[in-house]
């Protein structure tokens, strides 16, 4: 079992019994398509709430209009475009609190942040990260695609080229940040950067892989599936305005 | 009274770490639970917060410099 330091706001035992057992059935928060920085202003105060154990586990899927995100350990040097070219492109660029370098971010990638607890699913945050790569590689499967791990190169491959990404932030045992899946991404900007600081590293899609465009819709379903058995939880559909109820009568 | 900043056991024992930004100055004061600094491995940011209401009143580790879990990387007094 991993334990971790009570949170800072002193959640009773009893409290934390309580909701880890109505955690059970958590919320499945889809986005769509939407701009970075108000998805990850949802995501943070989603995660206050989490931190005081007023909402159960949540999962926060969405897709993002085109930008370039760079992680804790990345730098604009892995920016191969001058900021002219990002402008006309309409590529924004922005640094955010995840682990990890540089990547691209666009319609028809899918980006999915469980907001989980640590020591509900028993997991360190490295055993955490791999999940999250097994979660791809299961979903890739349910396609007839067989992909792996690489050794240092955190995400999953097929081939020699990267179709999916992780990067987790953990705050008090409770994460955040997630899984990317490049579904049917236009990979094209990658060639602007040094993806993940690597140079000239191969990205792909689902839709390269297959030749033809995949159904986001069916992608969501399988996701859905694949998360709650491994994380043997139920997550039912929420929608913001609901959720933000919630988090309202909660008083966060 | 003082009291040990230390980066938190949610990566595996054999972690390092980076400290990647302090984000609170020496002399500063914070909340119990609040965050005192960001640590990074490749693809994992973990955040140090406070262990009590009080002043961040030395840095061990400074941003750049790596850490093992559980290692103290700073002191508090509350």
């Amino acid at each position: 079992m991993v334990s971790y330091a009570r949170n800072p706001h002193e959640v009773e035992n009893s409290t934390r019994i309580l909701v880890a057992k109505k955690d059970q059935i958590g919320y499945w928060l889809d986005l769509g398509l939407s701009p970075y920085s108000s998805a990850f202003a949802i995501q943070e105060r989603i995660l206050k709430a989490r931190i005081k154990e007023r909402v159960p586990s949540t999962v926060i899927l969405q897709e993002n209009f085109s930008l370039f995100t760079i992680g804790r350990t990345g730098s604009r040097s892995n920016i191969l475009a001058s900021a002219d070219e990002l402008q006309r492109l309409g590529i924004e660029v922005l640094e955010v609190n995840r682990g990890g370098d540089i990547t691209y971010h666009g319609p028809g990638q899918l980006i999915v942040s469980p907001l989980l607890y640590l020591g509900d699913i028993d997991l360190n945050a490295n055993q955490y990260l791999h999940r999250l790569e097994d979660v791809l590689i299961n979903l890739l499967s349910t396609y007839g695609i067989r992909t792996n791990k690489k050794k240092d190169y955190p995400g999953v491959w097929w081939n020699q080229a990267k179709v999916g990404g992780v990067g987790i932030a953990v705050k008090h045992g409770y994460t955040f940040h997630g899984l990317s899946l490049n579904v049917n991404l236009d990979l094209a900007p990658f060639a602007l950067i040094n993806p993940c600081g690597v140079s000239q590293m191969p990205v792909t899609s689902l839709h390269e892989i297959c030749g033809h465009e995949i159904s986001m819709k069916e992608v969501k379903q399988r996701l859905h599936e694949i998360l709650t058995k491994v994380f043997s939880r139920r997550f039912r559909d929420v929608s913001w305005n609901e959720l933000q109820g919630v988090l309202v009568s909660g008083g966060t | 009274m003082n009291y040990d900043i230390v980066i938190p056991p949610t990566a595996d024992g054999s972690a390092e770490v980076t400290i990647v930004s302090w984000l609170k100055e020496v002399g500063s004061s914070a909340k119990k639970g609040e965050d005192l600094a960001e640590a990074s491995t490749e693809k994992i940011t973990l955040y140090i917060t406070a262990p009590v209401d009080g002043t961040l009143q030395e840095i061990y580790v400074q941003v750049g410099e790596k850490a093992r879990v559980d290692q103290v990387v700073g002191v508090m007094t509350g």
